[in-house]
């Protein structure tokens, strides 16, 4: 333990990650145990007489299948608003909020450079984000067997969290990169909500104007669960979309970092 | 090897429209202990910061232990300690846990050379931060700079929250540091704090050195205040022609002067009247100091 950069953000962070998993698997799980109530006669009739369109705004069109239940509830909602939220507050942490505390300047005086410093701990932040979802995975496979939740296999859930973690980490690479070149945890985390917003109207409202069908295209919710991964797999252009924008937004924020002033 | 720990030239930083510092030419000497003393907004900071590549000059530059900060950073702050003006951590850890991360940044330090560190400051080391004093805070940064045993220790108002017990173990730790032929560079506000242990101070104004003395120097031609009481008034011209003697006053049986040199004379002509007290005070050398340098016709001295 605190032996770099690394182990020493996940040290200082044990706690909230604590707590984030607790909320993770409880709200995860949670949705999970509604599943038979969905999974009835009675539940399928009434959602036939829903309009389809506010099915699809719901992202619910799918719902009464295992995989439609899960990708509308837990992975596309729920726990996707959770990790988008915990991921913009550790992003924002890790440069500028470390720096408005005045606490970054004394790790920045030691014989470490800026790059590693601040890529070990975006590194320590997407480990922080796998761990979350290991622990929803493993609530979500307790669970799946008592409340009848089954069809969906390893490899499924495995390509699920994969879009998940990537979905998570893209939300935490905007407030990093923010954070890091600008140094202001408020910027940092509005640019990650507005990012968070706006993927949200994009994917969910913006596609019910006629020829405004295409924003789908470009929201983050639409590249985590658009391509069903539970039922479809890995879907490796959206999971592209996601590795090459943290990858963009990582290096540019870094790079600005290593260039600029660091406040005291 | 090279003996000037730390060589700037032309040091410039601006903040926007607001002055950093303008044009610093700053040279320390290897094994010395430089007080880098200076009034609120001088620069110290500026400078200080500037010397460890967490900020970078607007133009100039600078040679800190034969390297330059921007190109080889890491490399440089190897073989140097910091203490921020504002040490400032996370409070949710105790020192022994932040002293060993920031040991392990450096490679590692020995746990025995923390603890006996503490321990001669008097710094309990179990206790969470948060729950420290503003001084015990202090101690730990204080640590951290000094453990690694650094070729060039610099120092952002050391002493601040201190007590007077402390800033002595301070200059000791100080003092043995240059003794080893390591560099002290060290930032005050006070010439109180910085002459015990300073070889030389600099003074740094409006982000420019103005000037820079041997304390040594000033010692000697500092002149002690000297305050007699006598039993009876005694007539000035006696005391008037005293070698040495300036600024004389007499004020019924009361003598005030600053003595110049040896005390002979003077008290050989004090002990032909009856003397009821007699002090000599040690010199401020601050007041020299400041004095000396408004000599020096520095304009923009208006506070
Ligand atoms: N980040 C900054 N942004 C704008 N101005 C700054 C910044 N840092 C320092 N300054 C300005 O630069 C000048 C020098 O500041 P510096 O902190 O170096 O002074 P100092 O000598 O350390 O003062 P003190 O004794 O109060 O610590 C001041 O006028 C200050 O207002
Ligand atoms: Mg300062």
């Amino acid at each position: 333990m605190l032996r770099d950069p690394l182990t020493k953000w996940l040290w200082d962070g044990r706690r909230s990650l604590l707590g984030w998993a607790l909320a993770v698997v409880v709200l995860g799980a949670g949705y999970a145990a509604f599943w038979p109530t969905i999974d009835s006669p009675a539940m399928r009739d009434a959602l036939a007489n829903y309009p389809e369109a506010l099915l699809e705004a719901l992202n619910y069109t799918d719902i009464a299948t295992p995989d439609g239940y899960l990708s509308a509830t837990v992975y596309g909602l729920v726990v996707a608003i959770l990790l988008l939220v915990y991921g913009i507050g550790a992003g924002a942490r890790t440069i500028a909020g470390d720096e408005e505390a005045g606490t970054l300047d004394l790790v920045l005086a030691h014989p470490v450079s800026r790059l590693r410093v601040a890529l070990q701990r975006f590194g320590a932040l997407v480990i922080s984000i796998v761990l979350l979802n290991l622990a929803l995975l493993v609530s979500l496979l307790a669970i799946s067997g008592p409340v009848g939740l089954d069809g969906i296999t390893l490899g499924e859930y495995a390509a699920m969290h994969t879009h998940l973690v990537l979905f998570a980490a893209l939300f935490a690479a905007v407030s990093y990169g923010v954070g890091a070149a600008f140094g202001s945890r408020a910027a940092a985390i509005a640019a990650g909500a507005a990012v968070a917003f706006l993927g949200y109207l994009a994917n969910g409202v913006l596609p019910q104007v006629d020829g405004l069908e295409w924003t789908r295209n470009l929201s983050p919710f639409h590249w985590l669960t658009g391509g069903n991964p539970l039922r479809n797999g890995i879907q490796a252009g959206d999971l592209l979309i996601m590795l090459g924008l943290i990858v963009l937004l990582v290096v540019l924020g870094t790079w600005r970092f290593e260039r600029r002033d660091v406040a005291v | 090897m090279t003996d000037i720990a730390i060589r700037t030239q032309g040091l410039v930083k601006t903040y926007g429209k607001t002055r950093g510092l303008a044009g610093l030419a700053l040279e320390v000497q290897t094994g010395e202990v430089y007080g880098f003393l200076g009034p609120n907004g001088a620069g110290k900071t500026t400078t200080i910061r500037l010397l460890l590549d967490l900020i970078r000059p607007t133009s100039g530059s600078a040679q800190v232990l034969g390297i330059d900060p921007q190109v080889e950073g890491v490399a440089l702050r190897a073989r140097t300690g910091y203490l921020a003006g504002d040490f400032l951590v996370d409070g949710r850890q105790t020192g022994r846990q932040l002293l060993t991360y920031l040991g392990n940044l450096r490679g590692g330090v020995s746990k025995d050379r923390i603890g006996a560190l503490a321990e001669r400051l008097d710094l309990d080391l179990d206790r969470k931060i948060k729950g420290l004093s503003r001084g015990n805070r202090q101690k730990i940064g204080v640590v951290q700079a000094f453990m690694h045993d650094p070729e060039l220790l610099i120092l952002d108002e050391p002493t601040s929250g201190l007590d007077p017990f402390l800033q002595q173990e301070f200059a000791k730790m100080a003092r043995e540091a240059t003794a080893d032929g390591r560099t002290v560079f060290m930032s005050s506000h006070i010439m109180s704090e910085v002459q015990q242990v300073a070889d030389r101070v600099g003074i740094i104004r409006e982000g420019k050195l103005v000037t820079v003395e041997r304390v040594e120097d000033l010692r000697e031609r500092s002149m002690r205040k000297v305050v007699i009481q006598f039993a009876a008034p005694v007539p000035a011209e006696e005391f008037a022609s005293v070698p040495g003697v300036r600024d004389l006053t007499i004020d019924g049986a009361v003598l005030r002067c600053r003595l110049d040199g040896m005390a002979d004379t003077l008290v050989k002509a004090a002990a032909r009247h009856t003397v009821v007290t007699l002090s000599i005070e040690e010199a401020d050398l601050e007041e020299l100091f400041f004095h000396h340098y408004a000599n020096h016709g520095e304009a923009g001295d208006a506070a």
